[in-house]
């Protein structure tokens, strides 16, 4: 039976076609954008600098042992332009690749999971419970001196925390799809009144907690990225490895029950690795919308419903669009730090409400 | 009434009455927006326009609106920091009844007042004006002033409240710059009959506000600085043009990295502050804010200013307040840091 429903979405050697060119344009584009978001930054660099600093810092100095050679640039601002790039900008780029795909693959493996197409971490309020680990430090000044390292564990702990408690609450004889779901919703409505209430009587830390809640990469470090790109590593790998899974619980439970899934088991699982990689994405950068709830349905609409692919897909195209939304945020308004979140919301509602204008007649989830 | 599947002219007028009805019900709301936003500022521009009464006077507060106050009443409220030190400087502290609070935490003073002000001004909470996170006018009743002295941190919508419903005459004290501070100075004066305190305390001022001018002469180059008052992960809060924060710096003879951006009180990120490269750096403290918090934001080491020490703290409320502190306190304060031998 899966075979078959398999077998219903192949489109033939042109389908076929057409999605590998998809992947090699996604592919060719992200690598293009990556080298392209070098240029983009708070600070404008002149782009022969930036590529002699790129070279220097990745040859060791090997190639432009003087990085600033051939550009009028005085010797101090040469040192910090090498500091901007590869210390900020570089970062950067590669936290925005890492906490998109971190969005991405959560937000595919919930849909998959919850087999709703508007299921996401922000829905389930997996990321209101990182925001109040984040309010702590910025509201009550508890540890601020040291807010590089407690504003990512505080946030990771009340994202897990807050995963934990939905399964918990919603565990036993209620665990169903529906109460699981709503469970999140009403958390994720509590934890937000729980913040309102917290900056309505703590305006202090108020710009710091909107800026958190709306995202951003400022905590981007060599050391953040490699403990995010690690923890998403292994994390999206095992949520990837639900592919075969997922594609049977979108043919009902029972049907997956009868081809040797534990539906709720599996659900355990994966709403577990879903919070714990969602957490991670929140803890480095507070929250960022739309990422988790639109790439998946990009990847579903261009390379069709199995999940083996839409888990990894959704992975790389949410990489992408972090990324993309970085640079529309420095494009758009140069020389100023806004919130990441609020540029993949101007560019995910659109697109969105495309997306479901296009498809309206058609589920977007692949269930039969 | 039942929809005819095969005329097709029907849904298509549907669909044009429709957008009529949408069409009349966006001009509808538009028009009443308009309408409350015209009769709150006319409401608030001309608050009172009628005779004075004997022992009243008229006068024009910073908003341009001509207000009748009695003349030095003996119950005040006083709904900002900065005005409470045109106050207590002026010798009025026994006048005031209440002040501005924004919640019930802490006995609600510490949002606004820093425990130096508190302890100085013999501040409690039972003076609590609740004005925050919403006004509650019965807290502001209760304490039955004569007079509210306000800034625009009360909202139009709060100030109509207090003097139409509540009936009691409110003065806006908002100063555009820092000489508007000597105006505001003189008009506390003038409704109180301390016209000669007045005198001497705009005296003061102006003294200081002459000697950094004349400092500012005498330097040859003006120092990059960074003044930053908040920091979060993504980099540093500072003044913009056109803030008190950014003249205080001018008046201190140096140059803001935050002079030219698009916004009054910018974020900077680590890399604008490594490229502008100021040679100082000051932080403002109080609120919960010490170096501890400044020396874990972003980058912070590699600033050339911290490398070579060039960093000092300052009370935030020197910073942010138009008042006379800010002028007596901050500009030699920052003139010190700034230019720390004599010029």
């Amino acid at each position: 039976m899966t075979t078959r429903w398999l077998e219903v979405r192949r489109t033939g050697p042109r389908g076929t076609r057409r999605r590998w060119l998809a992947a090699v344009a996604l592919l060719v584009g992200s690598v293009g954008l990556v080298a392209g978001s070098t240029l983009l930054g708070t600070v404008a660099i002149p782009p022969q600098l930036v590529f002699q600093i790129l070279l220097h810092q990745v040859s060791n100095g090997g190639l432009y042992p003087a990085p600033c050679a051939g550009v009028t640039v005085s010797q101090p601002l040469c040192g910090a332009y090498v500091v901007i790039i590869w210390q900020l900008y570089v970062p950067e780029i590669l936290l925005a690749l890492i906490v998109g795909a971190a969005l991405g693959i959560s937000g595919g493996a919930l849909q998959g999971i919850f087999r709703n197409p508007l299921a996401d971490p922000f829905l389930l309020g997996i990321s209101s419970g990182g925001t109040i680990g984040a309010a702590v430090i910025y509201v009550y000044r508890f540890q601020e001196a040291n807010a590089d390292l407690f504003l990512p564990l505080f946030a990771f702990i009340g994202s897990v925390g807050t995963g934990l408690l939905i399964l918990g609450i919603a565990r036993g004889r209620f665990s169903s799809v529906e109460t699981l779901l709503l469970t999140g919703v009403a958390l994720a409505n509590l934890l937000s009144a729980i913040l309102s209430l917290i900056l309505l009587y703590n305006p202090a830390g108020s710009d710091q907690v909107t800026f958190w809640l709306l995202g951003g990469l400022g905590l981007a470090t060599w050391q953040v990225d490699g403990i995010a790109c690690g923890a998403v590593l292994i994390l999206a790998t095992a949520l990837a490895l639900h592919g075969r899974e997922l594609n049977l619980i979108q043919l009902g439970h029972d049907v997956a029950q009868s081809a040797g899934v534990d539906a709720r088991r599996v659900r355990v699982r994966v709403i577990l690795l879903a919070s714990l990689t969602t957490a991670v994405a929140v803890a480095f950068t507070g929250i960022i919308g739309f990422v988790g709830l639109v790439s998946p349905h990009i990847v579903r609409r261009v390379w069709g419903t199995d999940y083996r692919v839409v888990l990894p897909g959704a992975a790389a195209v949410g990489a992408v669009f972090l990324l993309a939304a970085r640079d529309v945020n420095y494009l758009l308004f140069p020389g100023s730090l806004l919130p990441l979140g609020i540029f993949t919301a101007f560019a995910g509602v659109p697109f969105f409400l495309y997306l479901l204008y296009r498809q309206r007649t058609a589920s977007t989830m692949g269930a039969p | 009434m039942s929809l005819n599947p095969s005329s097709p002219d029907r849904p298509a007028r549907r669909t044009v009455t429709l957008s009529w009805l949408v069409v009349a019900l966006l001009v509808t709301a538009g028009a009443a927006i308009a309408g409350t936003a015209v009769y709150y500022t006319v409401r608030t521009a001309t608050a009172s326009n009628g005779p004075v009464p004997p022992g009243h006077l008229s006068v024009t507060d910073d908003l341009g609106r001509k207000v009748v106050v009695p003349y030095d009443p003996a119950r005040v409220v006083v709904l900002s920091p900065s005005i409470m030190d045109i106050m207590y400087r002026l010798g009025l502290r026994s006048h005031v009844v209440g002040v501005d609070c924004y919640a019930a935490v802490d006995g609600g003073l510490s949002d606004d007042y820093s425990p130096d002000q508190v302890a100085n001004w013999s501040l409690s909470s039972s003076m609590c004006v609740q004005i925050g996170p919403a006004f509650a006018p019965d807290t502001l009743a209760n304490l039955t002033p004569e007079l509210v002295l306000a800034s625009t941190i009360v909202s139009v919508a709060d100030v109509e409240t207090i003097s139409t419903t509540l009936g009691i005459p409110v003065v806006m004290l908002q100063p555009p710059t820092l000489s508007g501070i000597l105006v505001d100075v003189s008009l506390v004066g003038e409704i109180f009959g301390v016209g000669s305190v007045a005198t001497t305390l705009n005296g003061e001022l102006s003294a200081e506000l002459y000697n950094a001018t004349q400092i500012d002469n005498s330097l040859l180059s003006l120092p990059t600085v960074l003044v930053t008052y908040s920091v979060d992960s993504n980099g540093y809060w500072t003044f913009g043009p056109g803030t008190f924060g950014e003249s205080l710096i001018e008046f201190a003879g140096a140059t803001s990295i935050g002079a030219n951006s698009t916004t009054p009180y910018p974020e900077l990120s680590p890399a604008q502050v490594l490229v502008a490269n100021p040679s100082i750096i000051v932080y403002g403290t109080g609120f919960g804010l010490n170096e501890s918090t400044y020396t874990g934001g972003p980058f912070w080491s590699s600033f050339n200013a911290v490398k070579d020490g060039n960093v000092s703290g300052i009370d935030s409320n020197w910073l942010t307040e138009p008042d006379p502190t800010m002028i007596l306190s901050g500009i030699p304060a920052l003139l010190a840091i700034f230019h720390p031998s004599p010029v």
